[in-house]
């Protein structure tokens, strides 16, 4: 009889230790995770197991993962708090520039005047500004040509209201384009500076 | 399993790449109290204030903070919440690096960055009982246990 009851104690105690850890995977909500829900792994003192399928849960119970599964409706109602204040996400925005120089081309105004205005929405707002150029000249003057487009780019930002040290600045030259080409092809798409802003 | 080799290896690495002196991240969105805990002093947190590697977050039973790190990574922690970044490296050319975060208590969302693509098995947070690996996604953790 005893044996018994010590069995039926230790069951029932496995049964009472208190969750410790909830893991919810979510799927991706853009395409910043390559629009892809991923994978988690999850790895207890007393076992390891993967999340692999949105809303897929693990509860850590005694130092043992279990697999459950969540929902939309459970994670709205148990963190929807939490969701909401999120930072948002990054934001990438592309101006032009007319050849061989830093002069900015007319298309490329209002959207230093859309990026004036999310700044303006954003108090912490960081900005990486990369410059590149196109093909024409040589590969040392286009990564200075490049470093300059995104001088005048963080001077123009910083005019707009952009924290000068949460800027950062980079010229990668002819090297990323975005429209492969020939050498001394003037490429208009090519001579460009990308914002991403945070 | 036990955490504790794992915690001091990253927390020896934090250490190292801390004298780099560049921020990890950037507070972002917070409301109620949260203060910044860094070398023993107690900092306040705006929206603009730099995150560094071995600083801690934590939030009161009203607070809640949204980090986004140097690689677009993004973190929100909840109410009753304390956060550590272990070690954070990210090489912005070649997205490669590291993070290792410690949710010692309360919740956190998590936007998987640059890093997570480049190098997803570099991309771990861990609480007490649990080491999390992750390979390009989004989640939340839920740490209920705030036992020492």
């Amino acid at each position: 009889m005893m044996p018994r009851l010590l069995a039926l104690a230790a069951v029932l105690l496995a049964g009472c230790a208190p969750l410790t850890e909830r893991v919810i995977l979510l799927p991706a909500a853009d395409s910043a995770g390559g629009g892809r829900t991923g994978a988690l792994s999850v790895k207890a003192t007393r076992g390891e197991l993967l999340l692999a399928e949105p809303y897929a849960q693990a509860d850590v119970i005694g130092g043992e993962p279990r697999l459950l599964k969540s929902s939309p409706e459970a994670v709205r109602a148990a963190y929807g708090a939490l969701l909401a204040m999120q930072p948002p996400r990054p934001r990438r925005f592309v101006v032009n520039f007319e050849l061989g120089g830093d002069k900015l081309t007319p298309d490329s105004e209002p959207v230093l005047e859309q990026l004036r205005l999310a700044l303006a929405a954003n108090a912490g707002a960081d900005l990486v500004i990369v410059g590149h150029t196109d093909r024409v000249g040589s590969v040392e003057s286009n990564d200075r040509l490049s470093l300059q487009r995104a001088q005048t780019v963080r001077e123009r930002l910083i005019a707009a209201g952009a924290a000068p040290e949460r800027i950062s600045v980079a010229g990668r030259g002819e090297r990323e384009p975005a429209v492969p080409t020939d050498d001394e092809v003037a490429e208009p798409r090519n001579r460009r500076v990308e914002i991403k802003l945070r | 399993m036990d955490l504790r080799p794992l915690l001091c290896a990253a927390l020896l690495g934090a250490a190292a790449s801390a004298q780099a002196a560049d921020a990890a991240g950037i507070v972002k969105r917070l409301q109620g109290a949260v203060t910044l805990q860094r070398g023993g002093q107690s900092l306040p947190v705006a929206p603009g204030t730099a995150v560094q590697v071995g600083d801690r977050l934590v939030t009161g039973a009203d607070g809640t903070v949204g980090i986004t790190l140097a690689d677009d990574t993004l973190l929100t922690a909840g109410p009753g919440s304390t956060l550590l970044i272990n070690d954070f490296r990210f090489d912005s050319t070649t997205n490669e690096g590291g993070l290792l975060a410690s949710l010692l208590k309360g919740t956190l969302h998590v936007v998987t960055g640059l890093i997570a693509r480049q190098t997803p098995q570099n991309v771990n947070v861990q609480t007490r009982n649990a080491l999390m690996g992750v390979r390009g996604t989004e989640f939340i953790v839920d740490a209920r246990s705030d036992e020492p």
